[in-house]
């Protein structure tokens, strides 16, 4: 951690630049940007390792105004503090850069040794918050184990005078859990936060801490418990709270022992009212207290007692649900119900240190995400790269597609897909997600991972058919996946992009082919091959229909993708692409005709030349503070007359390269092999 | 002639130059430096395109150099003519342009005759 800090320095003026480096050059390692589309290239590709921005005002290309408010947008703002240097003394000036969220303004001309004081205490500033982000973690990582450890001892004891195995606490505990975080997903009737359910869930381990007070004879006795005996043991929950609410006064209010307290006390009520010791009924028992006991007779039931042998799961599931254990919650039925298909396999998987793992992982992360705390570490800032990077995915509509990040393992939906598995569209730590689980069972997983493990980047996508527990159901699907591999010499495997398909819906239409080798998978288009099989068949239904065929070409591709860097090009194609989906008419064949192209087939009504013009009209403005320019050139048909593919796509070709460079838009009518310039 | 002399020649302060940078050889380094500033040039030919913006830009630019450098006579006269450009073209502008053609020459001048003096 003890590299050099570094400074970008972005000014139009190599005599200003060089003054900052010499001032700041001994401390810091310095690079340097000539305008604003330059010093954006750098953020955009090696951000992470950008710790200041030094900024000036006026520059060609993008200005620094310019530039802060596509920090603000990208968010980048919130990693890399950006100090300005401008000779604008105006307040307007300095108020705006403020507004747009610089850490400091220095006005020229500045003293030397003021600039690398500001430097220095912004440098420190950042680095002090960046540390305090990973203390707190590291405290609550600490207290969470402590507390963990504490707790499980004590309720071990308890177990062990019990006689019963140390597995039960755990169970309870697993199983509480998975009931908690299914239950808030079919129900806001009770208002449960992740902290509760940790807090829930932990408490949960107390619950029988007042049979600590039981005569052993009594609670180790093989056989049935007289109604004396009964009463004796039925004492432990009352006891059990007492016990909590008898601690000094300093920790009875802890939000710990408070729900510690519940469940002790009302882990035998009964919904009915059935139960002990208070009677209680309905949610008159507290939703900690409802699911423990639930939790408490499935682990009774599959346990082996003295005076019983173990029940298997499904059995005791079946008991539970056909209410011959006494009366639940409805919603606590229906929770069970869920999960009972995965609830064996997931208790056999628990073991106390994955889940004490999983659980601070869980609050690390919800730390992480809370937006007072600047997310500063670097796989979050990757995290907000690809998030951008496969934002246009998500946006793809009616498809369920994913994609997912390996390192920090997180698995993003498309809003369609999330929608359809009842999921959140983004989920991190995919493997830990139970919902996720239930709706893939282990057989189906590794086989995905087998069929992804056969990839290398030379041979990156692969199909996998399986079953899924979609829309309430088992249905056949086959699975596309993409691996997605780093640039490095030794390609590293960073993540995969797919797609799911469900193969009823695959078989009732015509006929679905592969789609990675239809598709371009940077913009989702058809590529060029599929298009033409497209447009052959169109023209073949109706060969003397009115037809056009446009090649649109962004312009300075090249240029634009060399100075703002290789991912600017690749999010400017899905921007294009996105536009023209957006304006397409059901019939209409969008593709991917080259590296800087797209090709759109259409049939038209009236004119051939309205459809260019909209073309020209749904791209026309800036993309990222940059305008964008396109060419588009068109050859059509007019109803009546014969169409081919070929001559169409050839003469738009040609009309295209023809053009010079301040036209726009050019049509020509095929018939006429001249070409009838309709322009 | 010392730097401090150079400085009177070219209508700057010194004084005001040394408290802002730490030492004399990094102001003499940037004072050299100056002699390779391209942005007068961009100026010059700015103008007589009438291209107001390019324009703006490299007065902004000497201007600020100006200002890090203390050649305070240069400042004032890039000054104006930047706040001239600011909003667009304006026909002051070439007549603006003159006193900073004069005060660029005699700076140059100025560093030159210091230049020579000192080897460097």
């Amino acid at each position: 951690m003890n590299r050099r800090k570094k400074i970008l320095i972005a000014d139009d003026s190599e005599m200003n630049r060089e003054i900052l480096a010499e001032i700041l050059g001994e401390e810091y390692e310095i690079i340097e940007a000539e305008n604003g589309a330059e010093a954006v290239a750098v953020l955009q590709s090696n951000r992470a390792e950008i710790d200041m921005l030094l900024l000036d005002y006026v520059m060609p290309e993008m200005d620094g105004f310019q530039v802060l408010e596509l920090m603000n947008r990208q968010r980048w703002i919130e990693d890399i503090p950006v100090i300005m240097i401008s000779a604008e003394s105006s307040m307007t000036y300095v108020e705006q850069a403020y507004e747009l969220g610089v850490v400091d303004f220095i006005k020229r001309p500045f003293e030397a040794l003021v600039v690398q004081r500001r430097v220095a205490n912004t440098m420190l500033l950042y680095a002090k918050q960046k540390k305090l982000t990973d203390m707190i973690i590291e405290q609550i990582y600490e207290n969470e184990k402590q507390s963990s450890l504490m707790i499980n001892i004590l309720s071990h004891i308890v177990e062990f005078r019990n006689g019963e195995s140390g597995q039960h606490v755990l169970h309870i505990h697993m199983l509480t859990e998975l009931m908690l975080k299914h239950l808030i997903t079919i129900t806001d009737k009770y208002p449960l936060n992740n902290a509760d359910i940790a807090l829930i869930t932990t408490a949960s381990a107390l619950h029988d801490v007042g049979k600590i007070s039981i005569p052993a004879e009594v609670i180790n006795k093989p056989g049935r418990f007289t109604p004396e005996e009964f009463a004796i043991m039925k004492t432990h929950s009352a006891i059990g709270a007492e016990m909590l609410r008898q601690l000094p006064a300093e920790y009875a209010e802890e939000p710990l022992v408070k729900t510690a307290y519940e469940i002790c006390r009302w882990h035998h009520e009964r919904y009915d009212g059935r139960g002990y010791p208070d009677g209680l009924k309905g949610d008159e028992i507290p939703i900690s207290a409802q699911i423990v006991a639930l939790a408490d007779v499935y682990d009774a039931l599959t346990s082996e007692r003295v005076y019983k042998k173990a029940f298997s799961h499904e059995v005791a599931v079946d008991m539970i649900l056909d209410g011959q254990c006494g009366t639940f919650n409805p919603l606590l039925m229906q929770c069970l119900r869920d999960i009972a298909p995965t609830l064996q396999q997931k208790l056999k998987n628990a073991t106390e240190e994955s889940r004490t793992e999983s659980r601070i992982e869980a609050i690390s992360m919800e730390v992480m995400r809370r937006s007072e705390l600047s997310v500063s570490s670097h796989p979050m800032r990757m995290l907000e790269r690809e998030r951008l990077k496969y934002g246009f995915y998500r946006t793809v509509a009616g498809e369920l597609w994913f994609d997912y990040s390996r390192a920090p393992s997180m698995l993003t939906l498309s809003p369609y897909g999330a929608s359809l598995l009842g999921l959140d569209e983004v989920i991190v730590n995919p493997g830990q997600n139970e919902q996720l689980r239930s709706h893939i069972d282990e057989d189906t997983l590794q086989g995905l991972v087998r069929a992804l493990r056969s990839c290398t980047r030379d041979n990156p996508a692969v199909e996998y058919d399986c079953l899924l527990n979609l829309d309430g159901g088992e249905h056949e699907v086959r699975v596309l996946l993409r691996t997605v591999w780093s640039d490095d010499e030794e390609p590293r495997y960073v993540g995969v992009i797919g797609k799911v398909i469900d193969r009823a819906e695959e078989d009732s239409g015509s006929e679905m082919p592969d789609w990675m080798n239809t598709h371009d998978l940077q913009t989702g288009l058809y590529n060029r091959h599929a298009a033409e099989v497209r447009i052959h068949e169109h023209i073949e239904m109706n060969p003397h229909g009115s037809f056009g065929l446009a090649l649109v070409r962004i312009e300075n591709y090249a240029v634009l993708n060399e100075s703002y860097g290789g991912e600017f090009g690749g999010r400017l194609l899905r921007y294009v692409a996105e536009r023209l989906r957006l304006g397409a008419r059901g019939g209409d064949i969008l593709a991917q005709a080259g590296d800087d192209s797209f090709l759109v087939f259409f049939e038209y009504r009236r004119s051939a030349l309205h459809v260019a013009e909209w073309i020209l009209t749904s791209l026309e403005g800036f993309y990222e503070d940059i305008p964008l320019a396109v060419k588009v050139g068109m050859a059509y048909t007019n109803a009546g007359e014969p169409a081919n593919y070929a001559v169409l796509l050839a003469t738009a070709e040609r009309t295209l390269e023809g053009m010079d460079t301040a036209e726009q838009l050019c049509c020509v009518h095929v018939e006429n092999t001249e070409g009838e310039d309709d322009k | 002639m010392s730097l401090q002399t150079c400085y009177e020649a070219l209508g700057g302060s010194y004084d005001a130059v040394r408290q802002r940078l730490p030492s004399d050889r990094m102001v003499q380094k940037f004072v050299l430096k100056f002699l390779n500033e391209g942005s007068y040039d961009d100026l010059v030919r700015a103008i007589e395109a009438k291209d107001a913006e390019t324009a703006f830009r490299a007065a902004h630019t000497i201007k600020g150099v100006c200002l890090n450098l203390s050649f305070d006579k240069l400042h004032d006269s890039s000054d104006a003519l930047c706040e001239a450009l600011r909003h667009g073209w304006t026909d002051e502008a070439p007549k603006l342009l003159e006193p900073v053609r004069e005060d660029y020459e005699r700076t140059i001048a100025a560093i030159r005759a210091f230049a020579a003096e000192t080897g460097a």
